[in-house]
């Protein structure tokens, strides 16, 4: 059996050698969908290391009497509960972000991450580890999700958090807003691009054709 | 040790049953404590977000919606409330009052009635004492009307009706669309339109939250000189008072669109309280009305 990993190494992990977007590919769907903003990729972000992060520990927690016959379905509800928990939060405390947000925060339920951590690594660690787990992978995702967020609002329209950055044209700056990045494939490019990158310094990560 | 034996015959049908029980009421119970505990906030947040889109809807800037006591503070100062009857057009916040009594709602006051009055959830109770099935033809798939809805009146500095906001409702793709119409004080022309409330396709459908579909309705016309409603969306609208272009790949939500203007316009809708306003009586004849409409546009004379 391998060593067990440290916490740091549980946490870090995921986010540069092991993220969940740029390596496995997952979560792309709402990758796309949220990240016209810096806010609502932040909001989403932090959503899903909220969940992947309390799913994987209390899966963890009950995993030696969940029965292999209905255990995906016991770790869907499971996930299931913890999303409800924060979408219901999410509108009463921060009701414009949740309507901004709209079905992607149910959505939380159907990204692969979540249940990727919670039957990959959750079903065979304690509660502890697969808490730190969950974090990391969720903060892997977030962090695509936010460098994505960072670029869209910027070249889509010249802000940053909604406050002005780039002096739009149409208030009498110089930064045309590039439509392009307000549409879903920008997000495509962007991923593209940071895997490039990432996968640069990384040589590591290229899988063998 | 029953918790042992669990552990040791996981995956015996018994304990399998037991589990996956346990689970579900503990989930159920989480998120049920949650939900319940919750929603009094979530139900402040979502009059005041209706009261920011009445003042988004009726041109307030930014400052006016910045934070909850401006949105209140300048929703108190320049609206004015109504409830009415929505077949006589006339107001009626004590028949509401009566009729809501009958429902087990005890609101009292007309202020109480008009605050907690949400004709949206009174009209899914489907009881007849509030609420109307539409028979025959329903273009906006609203199966039930509510009997009295709110109208919001912007006002003046000099107490004259600057906007009237009308709230409307449709049926789109996937989902109910709420709204707010804010009209002119000649009935005719449109000063803005916002969906608060709806489940559309992000990207598709879901553009009726876009600023590109609110800016697009301003001074667009209602009726057509036969008094008909006459606004629509339309793919390649032509240029003229009554068409806006439909929104690209939502057909079904464009149409929800038009039919939720037609039907709430229309004598099943507010027409009959435009009517009034305008100073005819619904009951009159067709061509009697249509010539004291024409009149009173013309000469800009309202009733108010």
């Amino acid at each position: 059996m391998a060593k067990a990993k440290t916490t740091k190494e549980l946490i870090t992990e995921p986010v540069f050698d092991n993220n969940p977007i740029a390596l496995q590919i997952l979560g792309i769907c709402s990758a796309l969908a949220v990240t016209t903003q810096l806010t609502t990729s932040v909001t989403m972000a932090i959503a899903v290391v909220i969940v992947t992060a309390c799913s994987s520990a209390a899966v963890a927690l009950i995993r030696e009497y969940i029965p292999s016959s209905i255990r995906i379905i016991c770790q869907m509800t499971i996930i299931a509960s913890m999303v409800i928990l924060v979408d219901q939060v999410l509108r009463a405390f921060f009701y414009d972000l949740s309507k901004e947000l709209s079905v992607f925060v149910g959505l939380i339920i159907t990204n692969c991450i979540v249940m990727g951590r919670a039957e990959g690594f959750a079903m065979k660690n304690n509660p502890i580890a697969s808490f730190w787990d969950g974090l990391g992978n969720g903060l892997g995702y977030g962090l695509i999700l936010i460098v994505v967020g960072f670029f869209r609002e910027l070249f889509g329209s010249g802000n940053l958090f909604g406050i002005n950055v780039l002096p739009l044209k149409a208030d009498g700056g110089w930064y045309e807003p590039n439509g392009l990045m307000l549409l879903s494939p920008s997000a495509f490019f962007i991923i593209g691009i940071f895997i490039w990158v990432l996968r640069t310094f990384k040589p590591e990560q290229i899988e063998a054709n | 040790m029953p918790l042992e034996n669990l552990k040791k015959f996981k995956d015996a049908p018994v304990n399998t049953a037991i589990i996956a029980g346990s689970l579900c009421l503990v989930c159920a119970f989480v998120v049920s404590l949650a939900a319940s505990s919750l929603k009094s906030i979530q139900s402040s947040n979502i009059a005041l977000d209706r009261k920011k889109n009445l003042l988004a809807v009726t041109k307030f800037p930014a400052e006016a919606m910045a934070n909850r006591d401006s949105i209140v503070s300048n929703f108190e100062d320049n609206f004015d409330v109504k409830i009415i009857d929505m077949s006589t057009g006339e107001e009626a916040w004590e028949a509401c009052r009566d009729a809501l009594k009958s429902i087990g709602k005890t609101w009292e006051t007309e202020k109480e009635v008009i605050d907690n009055y949400d004709q949206f959830t009174i009209s899914k109770t489907k009881r007849s004492e509030v609420a109307d099935r539409i028979e025959g033809d329903d273009p906006a798939n609203i199966k039930y009307r509510e009997k009295f809805s709110h109208v919001y009146i912007l006002k003046n500095e000099d107490g004259s009706p600057k906007t009237y906001v009308f709230p409307v409702r449709g049926y789109g793709l996937w989902s109910m669309m709420r709204g707010y119409l804010a009209v002119k004080p000649d009935f005719q022309t449109v000063e803005g339109l916002v969906f608060y409330d709806q489940a559309e396709t992000p990207g598709l459908g879901g553009e009726v939250k876009s600023q590109r579909f609110k800016d697009a309705w301003p001074g667009k016309k209602l009726y057509a000189e036969s008094g008909d409603v006459q606004i629509r969306m339309i793919k390649n609208a032509p240029k003229d008072d009554h068409s806006i272009d439909a929104l690209s790949g939502a057909t079904i939500t464009s149409n929800g669109v038009t039919n939720a203007m037609e039907y709430w316009m229309g004598p099943q809708g507010f027409k009959n309280y435009i009517d009034r306003q305008k100073g005819i009586a619904p009951e009159s004849g067709d061509e009697e009305a249509k010539t004291s409409a024409a009149e009173t546009q013309e000469t800009g004379v309202r009733n108010g």
